[in-house]
């Protein structure tokens, strides 16, 4: 069982030499514009101090009145580690992916 | 009359609360966040004789299942809905009402599981890397359950009752984070030698004892660096568990997580003092010369999470439990026992919200069971979806 975990994390290993995945647990940052890539990096640093980025990333609001409440309602759990200051950095990133899904979302 | 089995009873409300939640008119500008998550675990042991391991752990498949909804009513009002199905059907995991006067004073009612450790945010299996919980917030998952009651305080723990919390800012460097309770705590029937937790959980969500359980906790958070960070805590809570609130139960802890950019290393250390009921004497293991009326469990565990890239992460875990004292005249338990484990695990990142859990655990048990085994090797396979 070990060497198959082992085998498989090789494998897996490997194959996100090959090529950035679809859809994985966060963003690929080299796809992010350059502006966006710090405010990313905080947001994944942050957010996945107590659950995965998928569960931001798949959330079922995209808004900006969404994630402002949502972050303020985050940054006041025990522990968070998130700042007022940070809140303005990771609004930034959230901001900029919920104007990318809009775009995706729109029917033609 | 046929009377509908107690464990299901909360679904209607709990639908009803979502259902609710859902319909709502945007008009009534409510904000809400609806989440979920399920657990898929296979648990292969082995090293046990063909059906012998059923006896000592849950082996085979599992699952958990959880669905919540969080609703921002207002500026300060928030409601937080969540009902999970693991092992005793559907359950109600939260359901409160949130207050905040100002991020010092938020003032929290309804049922939740109060603060208590760092392990208690991330009790979901979707928060978690490793298909089972650390040994002291173990509810099921581990070896010899039957004989060990579980861990020190199997997570999660809701309470019917009232927490005050805060959090304060110093600066941008450190936060102060606070909480105080007052809950209906644990349960169990008279004359029982330890807490009952099938009870304490189950319907009826009402205390067996007029005395409230009461805690606290206090934890600070210090960023040294734009991507390093520490937090360290302090818990602890204490009540009465039997009808007559004749015997008592105390749990104190302590905590320390770091993060250095996305590597996590976190260590807790968790101790229960616990009562014996003493109304017959001849009911225990020991004589009270020999072992006194009570036991002291204590549970630590440190691991380490690093994500190797997007899709893979890397966990190892060391844990434990230590117990001494008196037992039951039917238990197993010694004087003292002890167990220990060691955990490597790998998660794959199949889809974004979609995860393969593989662990893999060396056990090792202070005494041997009754084929003369002292050491057991056990391997999860598990899948989790999340949203």
């Amino acid at each position: 069982m070990i060497a198959c975990t082992l085998a498989i994390l090789l494998i897996a290993c490997r194959a996100s030499l090959d090529g950035p995945p679809a859809q994985v647990d966060g963003l690929d940052p080299a796809i992010l514009p350059p502006d966006v890539g710090a405010p990313y990096a905080l947001f994944s640093d942050r957010c996945s101090k107590c659950h995965s980025l998928a569960r931001a990333l798949n959330a079922s609001g995209n808004t900006k009145e969404y994630w402002d409440d949502c972050v303020e309602r985050m940054r006041r759990q025990p522990g968070s580690g998130i700042s007022v200051e940070d809140t303005t950095v990771v609004l930034r990133f959230l901001y900029y992916y919920a104007a990318t899904q809009a775009n995706v979302q729109r029917p033609e | 009359m046929r009377h509908r089995s107690p464990r299901w009873a909360p679904l209607p409300g709990v639908l009803l609360a979502i259902l609710v939640a859902l319909l709502a008119r945007p008009s009534w500008a409510i904000d809400r966040t609806f989440s979920g998550s399920a657990q898929f675990d296979y648990l292969f042991d082995p090293s046990e004789p063909n059906g012998s391991a059923r006896q000592i752990g849950f082996d085979g498949f599992t699952a958990e299942v959880a669905l919540k909804l969080s609703a921002d009513l207002t500026n300060h009002a928030s409601v937080n809905v969540k009902v999970c199905f693991g092992c005793h059907g559907f359950e109600d995991d939260m359901a409160y009402l949130d207050y905040r006067v100002m991020d010092e004073l938020n003032f929290r009612v309804g049922r939740f599981s109060p603060s208590f450790g760092g392990f208690n945010l991330r009790h979901d299996p979707g928060n978690h890397g490793t298909s089972d919980k650390p040994l002291p917030y173990d509810m099921g998952r581990m070896l010899r359950y039957p004989e060990w009651n579980l861990g020190v305080l199997p997570a999660p723990f809701p309470n019917n009752g009232l927490e005050i919390d805060g959090t304060h800012a110093f600066g941008k460097s450190a936060t102060l984070d606070y909480a105080l309770y007052a809950v209906t705590g644990f349960k169990a029937s008279e004359g029982e030698f330890d807490l009952d937790f099938v009870q304490s959980r189950s319907l009826y969500y009402v205390g067996n004892g007029s005395l409230p359980t009461v805690g606290g906790r206090l934890s600070v958070t210090k960023r040294f660096a734009p991507r390093v960070e520490a937090t360290l805590g302090a818990s602890g809570m204490g009540g009465t568990f039997d009808p007559n609130n004749l015997y008592t139960y105390v749990i104190v802890g302590t905590d320390l997580s770091v993060r250095v950019k996305q590597t996590s290393i976190r260590a807790e250390y968790l101790a229960r003092r616990q009562d014996l009921a003493t109304t017959d004497p001849t009911q225990l293991k020991y004589t009270l010369a020999q072992a006194g009326t009570s036991f002291v469990k204590h549970g630590a565990y440190v691991e380490v999470e690093r994500p190797i890239n997007r899709v893979v992460t890397m966990i190892g875990r060391a844990d434990g439990l230590f117990r001494i004292g008196n037992a039951g005249i039917d238990s197993d338990l010694q004087r003292s026992n002890w167990m220990g484990r060691l955990t490597y695990a790998t998660t794959f990142a199949v889809e974004r919200g979609v995860k393969v859990k593989a662990s893999t655990e060396f056990w090792q048990f202070s005494d041997a069971d009754a084929a003369g085994r002292g050491r057991d090797v056990v391997f999860h396979l598990g899948v989790v979806g999340l949203f």
